[in-house]
């Protein structure tokens, strides 16, 4: 029985505690991961759920009331215990900043009487000025009737009413940037010219009367063509105002409103679960593809989407043949000693090089210096009007392949010196030369390491934003930097960045609360899309490993 | 053992005495540096053509090297340095006038471990053709077909040479590796134990074919399995420490070494 | 470095010997029997045979082993083929030596006058020489000595000759003691082949310690 009692204690291994240490780490890790990203996926989801419109009602003598009426109609955002007087709070989002100055109210639980759900309550998103929550008046339509709230065709018809404005908008929006802006490029070119030949003609070197009649010539054509399509997109632009829809706010106000300031609107309190999940995936995807409006806090965020994912490929397509043909001299070929061993430590260093130094460098060697130069050689034209010599999505790019190229270089160099021995040694000794062993054996070997590098390079590109913000990247960009205009690849451009909406969204906004669930909904949607780069570049990896698996070099 | 105490004296050269007169591949006073240390100590021999010779020694004696000097695969490594000479059949393989790129295609090597590239059993043997750049179909398809009929494994992969090599079996890898050196047509063949991470069926067949193979190419094998040199050479040379301490037949070698090291080494009473 | 199975070598080294001691006692003691008229020491002669037999076979199956199980090359390979033979010889002087002691036994019971050995005497003598200088030749791994033995064969075959004519001479003379005679001439002739075994044996060693044939001449 003693013997045993002694084998028992000697069975616990000696520092088997570190275990628990070490896994005690992981699981922190795990933990905050998961609450990080489970943060970010529900609130960024919660944004496009339909939630139920409450209508309170305040006490008569409320300071908290907004009209002649003590009630107040909105979305219970946050229930919470003021720390100074220690009542319960509602932040309740009443929408109607045009009316009530702002999107949000607090109320103190104390000066409501009574709740109620209004089944005919409508949310509306509008243009401007955020969504508006009110209870339908009527509708004054083109052919001077007008429909009441009561009648029964009041919603269909004013669903048709926004569905017309909304075409009449698109319509509108490709006819100023389609074909007049391709009559004002027109223009600007043969301005371009004109003025180039005044110069000329001016200096007195040659003569340019001909030309310069048909340049004019063709400015009067341009002109009256565009005076048409003017006048029709204000025409067009005037329909817009034709309804007119009249509503009462809660609080009693009653105005109206054209039906061109409308995009959509919903009947949450009537909504059922299908309904609500309909709204939610077409909100999601109107998230996805459309564009921003109102300082970016409403709309969708397409643009950042597109110019954070080309700006990605394009630091990638920079970053590989670059860093991976520096690791190969470096590896292979460079006479290893002390000096290769600074290369390396210096590679290494730059690595822990603040971002906003690169973005530094980049505006100052890219957008100045070689941007200046380009503008001076191909571009003097335009001047003093900047083409390459500003910011753009090409210089955002290259200087974002600088940063990352560290990365890029010490994990090519970690693949290559993976690379077996007995891989190279094989095919010199079938008479391969150097260059040929790595092309045919080490690179393709190699290739998935050299992957791994790239998925980080892009985890850390797509991610950054402190270098874009002075390279390139603003705001709201009027154009993609890929379109059907020619010459389809528009690098100069600026551009929009997922990281720097969530920045501009978050801290720049006049009405920061209103944003706050535009930057989870952002942030979430940039954590995807590096997700998927990287998949993308998983896969492509696995593929490669699998058929360039090396079992038994 | 007294036999196995380590000679005083520098044992005295032994010039080669194979079984033929032939002089294939010539080894004249030859030297070789790694940095400082001196691997290979003035060796002085001749292998004859189309026989099996056997470089025997503990590791670190330097047969390794030598047989790396002679297709200047040691050109890998940075501050070597040699002397004298090595020539095969002939030219020098340290001529400034050889390439050595040509010379390793005169001279093919199998290593220890086999190492078929990531490609098909296809690409794998005309390798060393895509380099040299020759793509034309019909030669190709000629070349695989008797590399592998000479490496003894045509009749096993005849129809899966587009698979990948990898799939193969260690033994099979490793008369890929043969195949594809003499897909290249070359002179001598150097083998780096290439049989010890093998089997022994896989080693025997290896060894039927080092056999066969001595028929039209000359072979250079270095083995740690002395009853492998046994049974598959026909000269034996025996390195301890650089140097080359014996170099004869191998029914000399293995039945009355002459020299007291070569003798405690193959009866295992050396070190 | 030595390794755990050189031993077994060592062993059979020493069991080789033992052998040899024991064959060379046999030859001595069998000798000494014929001439002293020791019937008791020609008894002893003719049990120890058996002994000589079982060392034969052991060391026959030491070698096999030896063969089997350590590869042995070189002159581990020459010991070997050389304890396999040179056991066979010693169990030959062995069963040589019991034939001398069953004629010795012979004459001394049935022979009871006096008789002439002859140069037995001498040819014993010189057999017995041959044989130790072999085993020492091959405790000392000695070539140069062993040459000598291979010297001595010639000697010991004349005076085998020597002693048959001088046998044949007596039984004309006495016939009626022809059978005496006879066991003389067999005990000299087994003599003669103790000596022809040594001298294999010294050709052997000659093979262990060279690797050189001297085996018939050196064909």
């Amino acid at each position: 029985m003693n013997s045993r009692t002694s084998n028992k204690q000697s069975d616990r291994p000696k520092g088997e505690t570190l275990v628990w240490l070490s896994s005690a780490g992981l699981a922190l890790g795990v933990l905050m991961v998961v609450f990080l990203l489970g943060l970010i996926i529900w609130e960024g989801l919660n944004v496009f759920w339909p939630k139920a419109v409450v209508e309170v009602t305040l006490k008569e003598d409320s300071h908290y009331k907004m009209g002649e009426l003590p009630n107040l109609a909105g979305v219970v955002v946050k229930r919470q215990k003021n720390t100074r007087t220690g009542l319960e709070e509602w932040q309740m989002l009443t929408g109607n900043k045009d009316a009530y100055g702002a999107m949000f109210k607090y109320i103190t639980r104390e000066h409501v009487i009574s709740q109620s759900f209004p089944e005919d309550v409508i949310v509306a998103e509008r243009m401007e000025y955020g969504n508006s929550i009110f209870f339908p008046v009527s509708l004054q339509l083109r052919n001077g009737s007008k429909l009441t709230a009561e009648d029964s065709e009041f919603l269909t018809r004013f669903e048709q009413a926004i569905k017309e404005v909304r075409n009449r908008y698109h319509e509108i929006h490709k006819l100023e940037k389609n074909t007049i802006g391709k009559i004002n490029r027109e223009v600007n070119a043969l301005t371009i010219k004109q003025r180039l030949f005044e110069r000329e003609q001016a200096e007195g070197k040659t003569l340019h009367e001909k030309d310069l009649k048909e340049v004019q010539e063709r400015l009067a054509v341009l002109q009256a063509e565009f005076d048409v399509l003017a006048a029709e997109a204000k025409r067009l632009r005037a329909m817009q105002n034709d309804e007119v829809v009249e509503y009462r706010l809660s609080s009693g106000q009653v105005r109206s409103q054209p039906t061109g300031d409308f995009v959509g609107f919903h009947l949450p309190n009537q909504m059922g679960l299908l309904d609500k999940i309909g709204f939610f995936i077409r909100h999601i995807w109107a998230f996805l593809s459309e564009r921003p409006r109102e300082a970016n806090t409403e709309g969708g965020i397409f643009p950042a989407i597109f110019g954070t994912f080309v700006m990605t490929v394009l630091m990638s397509a920079a970053v590989m043949p670059f860093g991976v043909v520096a690791a190969i001299y470096l590896q292979e070929y460079a006479r290893q000693g002390a000096f290769v061993r600074g290369v390396r430590i210096a590679i290494n260093n730059l690595a822990g090089v603040p971002s906003i130094v690169y973005g530094v460098f980049g505006l100052g060697f890219f957008v100045y210096m070689v941007g200046g130069t380009i503008d001076q050689l191909f571009f003097s034209d335009r001047l003093p009007t900047a083409t390459f010599g500003t910011g753009g999505i090409l210089w955002a790019s290259l200087t974002l392949a600088i940063m990352t190229v560290p990365v890029v270089i010490v994990a090519t160099e970690e693949a290559l010196t993976a690379v077996p021995r007995g891989a190279r040694e094989a095919s010199l000794a079938c008479g391969a030369s150097k260059w040929q062993t790595i092309q045919r054996i080490v690179l393709p070997a190699s290739a998935p390491g050299i992957l791994t590098g790239l998925i980080l390079a892009m985890a850390r590109g797509a991610g950054e934003v402190a270098p874009l913000m002075i390279v390139g990247v603003v705001k709201l960009a009027p154009s993609l930097p890929i379109d059907g205009v020619f010459p389809y690849f528009h690098l100069e451009r600026k551009f929009m960045h997922l990281g720097f909406h969530i920045y501009d969204l978050g801290f720049q906004s006049p009405d920061s609360e209103a944003a706050r669930p535009m930057v989870f909904a952002t942030t979430f949607l940039l954590i995807l899309l590096v997700v998927v780069l990287n998949l993308g570049a998983i896969l492509i990896r696995n593929h490669l490993r699998k058929k360039y698996a090396t079992s038994t070099f | 053992m007294d036999t196995a105490a380590p000679p005083t004296e520098r044992p005295r050269p032994i010039v080669g005495e194979n079984s033929s007169d032939q002089k294939f591949i010539e080894i004249k006073d030859f030297s070789f540096y790694y940095g400082e240390a001196q691997a290979l100590h003035d060796l002085r021999f001749d292998i004859p053509e189309q026989e099996v010779t056997a470089f025997i020694g503990p590791s670190g004696c330097g047969k390794s090297t030598l047989l790396r000097s002679i297709n200047r695969m040691n050109d890998l490594i940075d501050g070597i340095r040699h002397d004298g000479d090595i020539k095969v059949n002939g030219t020098s393989v340290f001529d400034p006038l050889t390439e050595v790129i040509s010379l390793r295609k005169r001279i093919g090597m199998v290593f220890q471990k086999s190492n078929p590239f990531p490609k098909s059993i296809y690409e794998n043997v005309i390798y060393g053709l895509r380099v040299s750049g020759r793509n034309k179909k019909s030669e190709l398809d000629q070349i695989v077909t008797e590399s592998l009929q000479g490496a003894a494994l045509w009749d096993e992969v005849k129809d899966r040479l587009h698979e990948s090599a990898l799939s193969l079996s260690g033994g099979q890898m490793q008369r890929l590796c043969i195949a594809r050196a003499i897909a290249n047509q070359p002179e001598v063949i150097l083998m780096d134990e290439p049989c010890s991470a093998l089997d022994p069926i896989a080693t025997g067949k290896i060894e039927e074919l080092i056999h066969e193979l001595k028929k039209e190419f000359t072979i250079v094998i270095v083995t740690h399995n002395m009853q492998q040199a046994a049974r598959v050479s026909d000269n034996t040379a025996f390195f301890y420490l650089g140097k080359l301490i014996e170099y004869s037949t191998t029914e000399t070698i293995f039945f009355n070494p002459a020299d007291p090291q070569t003798e405690a080494y193959i009866t295992g009473r050396f070190g | 470095m030595e390794r755990f199975f050189h031993s077994e070598l060592e062993t059979m080294k020493s069991h080789l010997m033992l052998m040899g001691e024991k064959a060379y006692e046999a030859v001595e003691c069998s000798i000494q029997a014929l001439a002293d008229r020791d019937i008791d020491l020609a008894e002893k002669v003719i049990a120890s045979d058996d002994e000589i037999d079982a060392l034969e076979i052991e060391i026959d199956h030491e070698a096999t082993r030896y063969l089997t199980l350590r590869s042995p090359v070189a002159s581990d390979l020459r010991l070997i083929t050389v304890a396999i033979k040179a056991s066979h010889d010693l169990e030959r002087v062995g069963d040589e030596a019991h034939n001398i002691a069953k004629r010795a036994r012979n004459l001394i019971l049935k022979s009871k006058g006096e008789y002439d050995l002859l140069q037995i005497r001498e040819m014993a003598e010189k057999a017995k020489a041959m044989l130790r200088m072999s085993m020492d030749c091959f405790v000392n791994e000695e070539s140069e000595k062993a040459q000598e033995v291979l010297a001595s064969d010639a000697e010991v075959d004349r005076l085998n000759k020597d002693n048959f004519k001088g046998f044949i001479k007596l039984v004309k003379n006495e016939p009626e003691d022809t059978k005496r005679y006879m066991d003389l001439i067999f005990i000299s002739k087994s003599l003669e082949r103790i000596a022809d075994h040594a001298t294999n044996l010294a050709e052997e060693i000659i093979f262990l310690t060279t690797a050189a044939e001297s085996r018939h001449s050196g064909l």
